[in-house]
């Protein structure tokens, strides 16, 4: 909000703070204040009023709180209104609040005849212009100076134009409509509060005059409105049309009724001494709800105990007296009618931090007794997966929750189990996403003309719906660009053994087995990860068509694990394995096989037959013979715990082995 | 005895030998040694011969491969003298694994704040109302609610919506669980807003929150200037302002002394030397009661930073959209 400095001087005798010195105070104890602004003899200053404090939408306002932290004086200048003894303001026109309460608390009206319509005087523009106001004529500009000067919105109408010379404040009946004085038509309906004559609406109630009764230069009549709409009203309205105004902003925060009748009072002075009119004898006041005087509980040991610093009572007391607080009976004080946001001990704690100054109060540590954080094992294996990825060279990102339209058709995943943003950033982002892989695809075309080795991994929530529930889960998902199937593979090998899960395996794919049957595999290339009989994941090339889609040159080999699932199965101890002193002797075996033979299936054999002294089995050579069969050379390690394991020991379990391949018709040693 | 004698005799000498010229004498002689020793095989019993013969051909066999590995051995050191080796072609290249800057930040910020003995919290991304709103003192027709909800949040079906702030972490913390409370709850929350250097719709928050029989704003100053002592690494001054928001009382806004320009004035900080850094306050009255807690028998502060503009401080990071871009010549640089 804008604020003309000279404005806000002319409240103060003297003492009044410079421009830059002003903003510096106003900032630090009251509300942030930009660098004054030189224009003409003045300074523009841009306040950013709190919105709990609606007191200060005007200069006397501010100057109020100025006033309390310079504690100098703000005073409003002294005016007197000469009435017309002879006409009545009741001779001119009738006023009808319906409703109780529920449009307007409180509502006031004056009416100034013989006005001259015409330009306003030099200062008054002037000030209008500081705060960002059109000057139009003497007579809206001073309603409008009424409203930056005392916080009051106040509204003039053409008395001529009023039918029946009769003002109605009612809630608008359903397809009536408005043309306001910017030439805009709103449709009404019976949630608007509006004034209305005798026939039609010729305002939206506090928020905009209607075209229908304005001023204009040939206008002598001025019914001459100063009211108090409620909050509701007034939100309702500004809601419904979409429509805000600086008078509307104003209601919105709430005003204070007392202000209604002295806000009237000044502007008719105004009117008479600039536009030059007579005010017809008396005021119009309905006023339909009470101010009632609030009181609170003060306590200063409380105060201090918030703030953490001992101010004294007698401290305190005088900063809540300079901002308007009167002592009462015995620890009570009268809230100043204007600060409707003081409701407990800690608003005053918070009155009397900011003026006594945080910067006076030290830091200071809690002093607690000490213990030990709670740790959470999600945190921490969270962590220690991010770790391990990082050890195997691969880079996090993270991406996007939501996905476009075209995304989840693409993966071909059923839009009744997607869950759809109301209100979407941009179509880019209309969807949330139901797996990391979309995005995780174009990081991967995104570097692919820069990176020939990308490894990349994202930990993040997914999102879809299950019976019409939205599910949130967490998900690990990476990619590795290339042909890589079996790098990923072995990658995947070392991240499970690391979590210490011992029974995880990788089985088959089969299509639809998953809850939201991603489009992405390539079929034949693609297995289940499982945890016993559990799937926790999935991994494999990227199918040709999604390549396509994406334009990447290279294949792309994908994986993505159900994290809430998978730590669910983590075991969490590390234990030392002792490991064996004494020699190892290493034998080759090659095995000839048909070529849909499974390595599993012969490591499955190797296994059984090798017994405990078998201790590792490693793939070492894979050659095809011709077209049906292939050689599979493994090298076998055997090692003994205790002693040196002799070679007659392992010849024996080769010929074991042997003799097992044998009973397979299909397999052949390879001597 | 004799052919023990022999034996060391023989190893011992290839092993002393220096040179190779002087290599090539010893070895000569060892196979003329195991000549003769074969040759007098045929005076002794056929029984010891067929023992010592196998010896001699162990031994043999050993020579030859000391003999073997000598020579390599001092032939590489022959070359070594004159060898032209160039070190300045260039290494191979290693790629380390790297973590997001948010990760980086996140985990440095956990790591402190549980050596100040705090816990960490978490909550779901898709929120009620309720714990976004409402239970914040936030309530329908607030005009704060009227900028967050209308404005700024996702709405998703059933009036779910995904959070646009981590204080519901707050809220889900307190109804679980009863005071003392001392957490920190890092998240990404979501808000709508049009993209662009400093503007983001989906970012990364840090929560605090600490409720006890006496925490002051006293305590939150020292708190605070720990923790971004720690995490900035160098001095950093902080300085609150009044501010508002509906969940805390008072309000403030902590301003940290620039990181850039230590205060001289830069454009980080619009030359002002300060830095809006962290929005705080001490815990609403309203808050507690909304958690069942008794707010004339405890209080608290609480906090809320964004942890993506912390990295982007640390790390000098001049524009928000790197965050989201999964651009690795972005992401390599940490």
């Amino acid at each position: 909000m804008t604020f003309s400095y000279n404005l806000l001087k002319s409240f103060f005798k003297k003492g009044f703070p410079k421009p830059k010195e002003l903003a510096e105070i106003l900032t630090m104890k009251a509300f942030e204040c930009e660098a004054p602004i030189k224009t003409g003899s003045d300074f523009i200053l841009n306040v950013d009023v709190l919105p709990n404090r609606p007191d200060c939408y005007s200069h006397f306002g501010l100057a109020r709180e100025i006033s309390a932290i310079i504690r100098k004086k703000a005073r409003l200048p002294k005016w007197k209104i000469k009435e017309e003894r002879k006409k009545r303001v009741e001779s001119f026109a009738k006023v009808k609040v319906f409703f109780g309460s529920s449009i307007c608390k409180r509502y006031c009206a004056r009416v100034i005849f013989d006005v001259k319509v015409e330009e306003s005087p030099k200062w008054l523009k002037d000030a209008l212009s500081a705060c960002g106001f059109l000057p139009i004529n003497n007579v809206v500009d001073i309603t409008n100076f009424i409203m930056i000067y005392l916080g009051q919105p106040l509204h003039a109408f053409d008395l001529e134009k009023i039918e029946g010379k009769e003002i109605n404040v009612r809630w608008a009946k359903k397809g009536e409509k408005i043309l306001t004085l910017d030439d805009e038509i709103y449709e009404l309906d019976e949630k608007v509060g509006v004034i209305a004559d005798q026939k039609k609406p010729i305002a939206i109630a506090g928020v905009k005059g209607g075209k229908n009764s304005g001023i204009s230069e040939k206008t002598e009549i001025i019914f001459l409105e100063s009211a108090n709409f409620t909050r509701e009203a007034i939100l309702n309205s500004t809601q419904r049309l979409d429509l805000k105004t600086e008078a509307s902003k104003r209601f919105e925060h709430g005003t204070v009724l007392s202000l209604a009748p002295m806000a009237l009072d000044f502007a008719a002075f105004l009117m008479q001494k600039i536009a030059k009119g007579k005010i017809a004898k008396g005021k119009i006041d309905i006023l339909l709800e009470k101010e009632r005087k609030r009181t609170i509980k003060f306590d200063s040991q409380k105060i201090s105990q918030v703030l953490g610093v001992e101010i004294s009572e007698r401290q305190q007391l005088e900063i809540l007296k300079n901002l308007g607080f009167k002592k009462t009976k015995k620890q009570f004080l009268e809230i100043p009618d204007f600060r409707q946001d003081i409701l407990e001990i800690e608003n005053l704690a918070e009155e009397v931090g900011r003026i006594f100054g945080y910067e006076r109060i030290k830091a200071t540590f809690p002093q607690l007794i000490l213990a030990m954080p709670e740790k959470d094992p999600q945190v921490f294996w969270e962590k220690e997966i991010k770790e391990i990825f990082k050890a195997m060279q691969f880079t996090e990102t993270m991406n996007y929750s939501f996905l476009p339209e075209r995304a989840i058709a693409l993966l071909g995943v059923p839009t009744e189990k997607t869950i759809k943003i109301k209100n979407p950033a941009s179509f880019e982002f209309e969807i949330l996403r139901p797996t990391l892989l979309y995005r995780i695809l174009e990081n991967v075309k995104k570097n692919s003309p820069f990176f020939s080795e990308i490894k990349i991994f994202e930990i993040g929530k997914i999102f879809f719906k299950e019976e019409k529930e939205l599910i949130e889960k967490k998900a690990l998902a990476g990619a590795i660009l290339g042909d890589k199937f079996f790098e990923l593979k072995g990658y995947l090998d070392t991240f499970f053994s690391r979590m210490g899960i011992v029974d995880f395996w990788f089985d088959f794919y089969k299509p639809k087995s998953e809850i939201l049957n991603l489009k992405v595999w390539k079929e034949s290339r693609c297995s289940e990860i499982k945890i016993g009989q559990e799937k926790v994941g999935i991994f494999g090339e990227v199918s040709q068509e999604i390549l396509e889609n994406f334009k990447i040159p290279e294949k792309v080999c994908l994986f993505e694990i159900d994290l809430d699932k998978l730590m669910e199965k983590i075991k969490a101890e590390q234990e030392f394995q002792p490991y064996s002193f004494y020699p190892a002797i290493l034998r080759d075996v090659s095995i000839i096989c048909p070529q849909k033979t499974l390595v599993d299936e012969i490591l499955q054999i190797l296994e059984s037959c090798g017994g405990p002294c078998l201790i590792d089995v490693d793939l070492i050579d894979i050659y095809d013979i011709d077209e049906e069969r292939k050689s599979l050379t493994f090298r076998l390690s055997f090692q003994a715990k205790e002693r040196a394991i002799e070679p007659k020991e392992v010849e024996e379990i080769i010929n074991k082995i042997f003799k097992e391949v044998e009973k397979n018709p299909c397999l052949e040693i390879r001597k | 005895m004799d052919f023990k004698k022999k034996k060391s005799e023989l190893l011992g000498k290839i092993k002393q030998v220096k040179e190779l010229k002087e290599l090539e004498i010893v070895w000569k002689n060892s196979l003329k040694e195991i000549k003769k020793l074969t040759q007098n095989l045929k005076k002794i019993s056929l029984k010891e011969r067929k023992r010592l013969g196998k010896e001699i051909n162990k031994l043999k066999e050993k020579l030859e491969k000391d003999y073997q590995v000598k020579k390599q051995f001092l032939q590489e050191k022959a070359k070594e003298k004159k060898e032209f080796f160039d070190i300045t072609l260039p290494g191979k290249k290693v790629e380390l694994g790297r973590f997001h800057p948010i990760t980086l930040v996140k985990n440095k910020v956990e790591e402190i704040f549980q050596s100040l003995g705090f816990e960490i919290a978490f909550g779901p991304e898709i929120e009620d109302e309720w714990h976004n709103f409402d239970a914040l003192n936030i309530p329908p027709n607030h005009p704060a609610r009227d900028v967050l909800s209308l404005g700024k949040t996702f709405y998703l079906e059933n009036k779910k919506l995904m959070r646009s702030h981590t204080s519901s972490v707050q809220i889900r913390y307190m109804e679980t669980h009863h005071p003392p409370i001392k957490i920190i709850a890092p998240g990404k929350v979501f808000r709508k807003d049009a993209i662009d250097a400093t503007h983001e719709i989906e970012f990364w928050q840090l929560e605090g929150l600490m409720v006890d029989k006496e925490i002051s704003v006293a305590n939150f100053k020292a708190i605070m200037e720990e923790f971004l002592k720690k995490f900035f690494e160098k001095e950093t001054k902080i300085r609150l302002r009044p501010s508002y928001f509906p969940f805390t009382e008072p309000s403030f806004e902590v301003d940290i002394s620039c990181v850039i320009c230590q205060g001289k004035g830069c454009q980080t900080c619009k030359k002002s030397g300060w830095i809006e850094a962290v929005g705080a306050g001490m815990v609403h009255p309203q808050v507690l009661r909304n958690c069942k807690i008794d707010p004339r028998e405890w209080q608290g502060f609480a906090f809320g930073v964004g942890l993506t503009r912390l990295a982007m401080l640390k790390y000098k990071i001049p524009d928000i959209r790197y965050f989201n871009s999964g651009d690795l010549r972005f992401l390599r640089q940490f």
